[in-house]
């Protein structure tokens, strides 16, 4: 008996352990946000940033102009890459969960080529599926709407076929590489103007975020999370496989649409808002796993957080690269796959393939 | 427990795997499936525990047709260990034994599945594994994982696919005993598919003997395994001698196509149910 309550102590240990790295994850997102502040194109050191913020909150404003940039330009920003961060992990970490494919995220399940062929559609012929609608708002209903049609054919197929898990992700891909030449036929004949625009769109950005898009994507966002955190458990015995999940007493194609229609939705919300940023949902939850692990009960919340804190970073980065900027999906890319590399060679052991 | 099956039949997209399978298996009791590869040994325990759905018969576990039992109440009832499992995933040993109290799991259940996790591991004998990630361990490390998530579910039928395939000899006997020990402890009806028929033969209450997608004969050891069944079941010649009362078969050669009545098996089917 003895031997067991020791063994269950290490198991518990271990379990804090986890807690311990999501919490640091948690409080290096706490110490990123008031740092971002501080960079932009309107100069202001990192300290009376800080100031003004507090200032704001004490209702003491001593310098308007600084409180105007902070305030209603890098704070929406700062939190909306937070969130954007936070969500597009975890749609990748339940994706590859889902699918018990360590490649599946939001862009090879097709969601980032619908949003993007729906913005294209905009550009180019100005059309929106709500008519009438123009601007930005119809960039956002277009592509929440086509982002959603990839997931739809895979769950439908999986529906009304017996698929494979591997088969639905190819399908995916198919319907990814469908859109994508789809809107490089539209953006062969238009503008320069409108080619820009488009690839604005295409490399994401989060300088569009103000507060007015906040609302709903942190609502979205954080009800989503919770959501799928509730089915962690049941996530897990996913792991078995579809055959093994059904003789634990999962319905394995149930859960998977369950669980996918959340995670869409909410990449839906996200990149109908930012624009297709990749690669943090391929390599947020990877990076997550190596730190807690497996177990749906810490690797989603991890995911969140390092999510988080990775988008965080690099549009902060994004901000110092010139007034300009790189956009932060690029930044993401380049400072995320060489990293990723170096972390896949040092920790094998831990990664998941 | 009661499983009774009624003329069975399953077919992959036409291709007929099971024929008119009937038999009852009553326990609680040790009783191992063997046949020749292909013959729909895999497809008939996953029509007991309802993964496949017969094209045809019934399967009733207590009087009650799987098929309206729900999958959560089959979890209950019917534990499945399968064979090998080479799809790896990167989960801890506890966390994939833990899988196994699934079905009976609420949500402050979490303490006291550990305590069966851990009680389960221990008897294993593989405590010493638990922290250690499972797509690190070795095949033979696998099955007794594999092995041990299957008890975890505490189900009152056990059904294993090959749980010995990947152990050394020491292991296959130490589970095979294990698992008639199992079914005199709890009380629970243990069905195990095999290839290894001494090790059937030395441990089983019943031996189900299937041929050409249907019962060739079910019974004692003794009355299954002879070296008539042998041959045209499997096609082999052999000496069957006496050890302590259970059957032991000395394998002497395969008999070439041309001697047998019927050919060779032709449907070969993989671990999945998948034809090849």
């Amino acid at each position: 008996m003895n031997r067991i309550e020791e063994a269950k102590k290490e198991y518990k240990a271990a379990e804090r352990k986890k807690l311990m790295l999501i919490l640091v994850f948690v409080v290096l997102v706490a110490i990123t946000v008031p740092i971002t502040l501080g960079f932009g194109v309107y100069k202001i050191s990192l300290v009376d940033s800080i100031i003004t913020f507090i200032q704001h909150i004490t209702g003491n404003i001593t310098n308007p102009k600084a409180d105007t940039f902070i305030w209603n330009v890098r704070l929406p920003r700062a939190l909306g890459a937070i969130t954007i961060g936070a969500g597009l992990s975890v749609a990748g970490a339940v994706m590859q969960n889902d699918f018990k494919n360590p490649l599946a995220e939001p862009y090879t399940m097709g969601i980032s080529s619908g949003a993007f062929f729906g913005v294209v559609i905009v550009i180019v012929s100005g059309a929106c599926i709500i008519p009438g609608l123009t601007g930005q708002s119809a960039y956002m209903v277009n592509a929440f709407v086509f982002s959603i049609i990839p997931i739809v054919l895979i769950l439908l197929v999986a529906k009304f076929r017996k698929v494979t898990p591997v088969a639905m992700i190819l399908i995916g891909i198919a319907v990814m590489f469908l859109f994508n030449s789809i809107s490089q036929v539209m953006l062969l004949a238009s503008t320069a103007e409108n080619l820009a625009d488009a690839y604005s769109w295409r490399v994401g950005n989060t300088s569009r975020i103000g507060w007015s898009e906040l609302p709903l994507l942190i609502a979205v966002t954080v009800v989503a999370i919770c959501l799928v955190w509730t089915l962690s458990r049941k996530l897990d015995v996913m792991y078995a496989g579809d055959r093994g999940a059904q003789s634990l007493g999962i319905r394995p194609n149930r859960l998977r649409i369950a669980s996918m229609t959340i995670v869409s939705l909410m990449t839906a919300a996200i990149v109908s808002v930012s624009g297709t940023i990749g690669f943090i949902g391929l390599v947020g939850p990877h990076i997550a796993r190596m730190f807690v692990g497996s177990n749906n009960k810490y690797l989603i919340p991890a995911s969140a957080a390092f999510g988080a804190l990775f988008i965080a970073v690099t549009d902060t980065i994004a901000k110092v690269t010139g007034p300009d900027g790189l956009p932060v999906g690029v930044i993401s890319s380049l400072v995320g796959g060489p990293l990723f590399v170096y972390i896949l060679i040092k920790c094998r052991s831990k990664v998941w393939m | 427990m009661i499983i009774d099956i009624q003329g069975l039949k399953f077919a992959y997209t036409s291709v007929p795997v099971l024929n008119e399978v009937t038999v009852t298996i009553e326990g609680p009791k040790f009783v191992s499936i063997l046949g020749p590869n292909g013959v729909g040994k895999s497809t008939l325990i996953h029509c007991i525990n309802k993964i496949l759905q017969p094209t045809g018969g019934t399967v009733m576990i207590d009087g009650e047709s799987v098929t309206d039992i729900t999958v959560k109440e089959m979890a209950k009832i019917v534990g499945y260990v399968p064979y090998s499992a080479n799809d790896s995933f990167p989960l801890s040993v506890v966390d994939t034994v833990l899988m196994g109290r699934h079905p009976h799991s609420t949500r402050k259940s979490l303490d006291s599945d550990l305590d069966v996790v851990y009680e389960v591991l221990d008897k294993l004998g593989i405590l010493d594994l638990a922290m250690r990630p499972f797509n690190e361990l070795s095949a033979g490390q696998h099955q007794k994982v594999m092995l041990a998530r299957g008890l975890a579910q505490e189900p009152r039928i056990l059904l294993l696919d090959e749980p010995t395939s990947n152990l050394d000899v020491r292991h296959q006997l130490d589970v095979a005993k294990m698992l008639k020990a199992l079914s005199r402890e709890k009380d629970i009806l243990v069905i195990m598919i095999c290839h290894d028929i001494n090790i059937a033969a030395k441990y089983s209450d019943e031996i189900i003997l299937l041929s050409r997608g249907t019962i060739y004969s079910t019974g004692v050891p003794k009355e299954v395994i002879t070296e008539k069944s042998l041959r045209e079941v499997y096609g082999v010649k052999s000496v069957i001698i006496d050890d302590d009362g259970s059957p032991h078969v000395i394998l002497k050669d395969s008999i070439s196509e041309a001697e047998t009545e019927e050919g060779p098996v032709r449907i070969a089917v993989d671990r999945e149910g998948q034809i090849i």
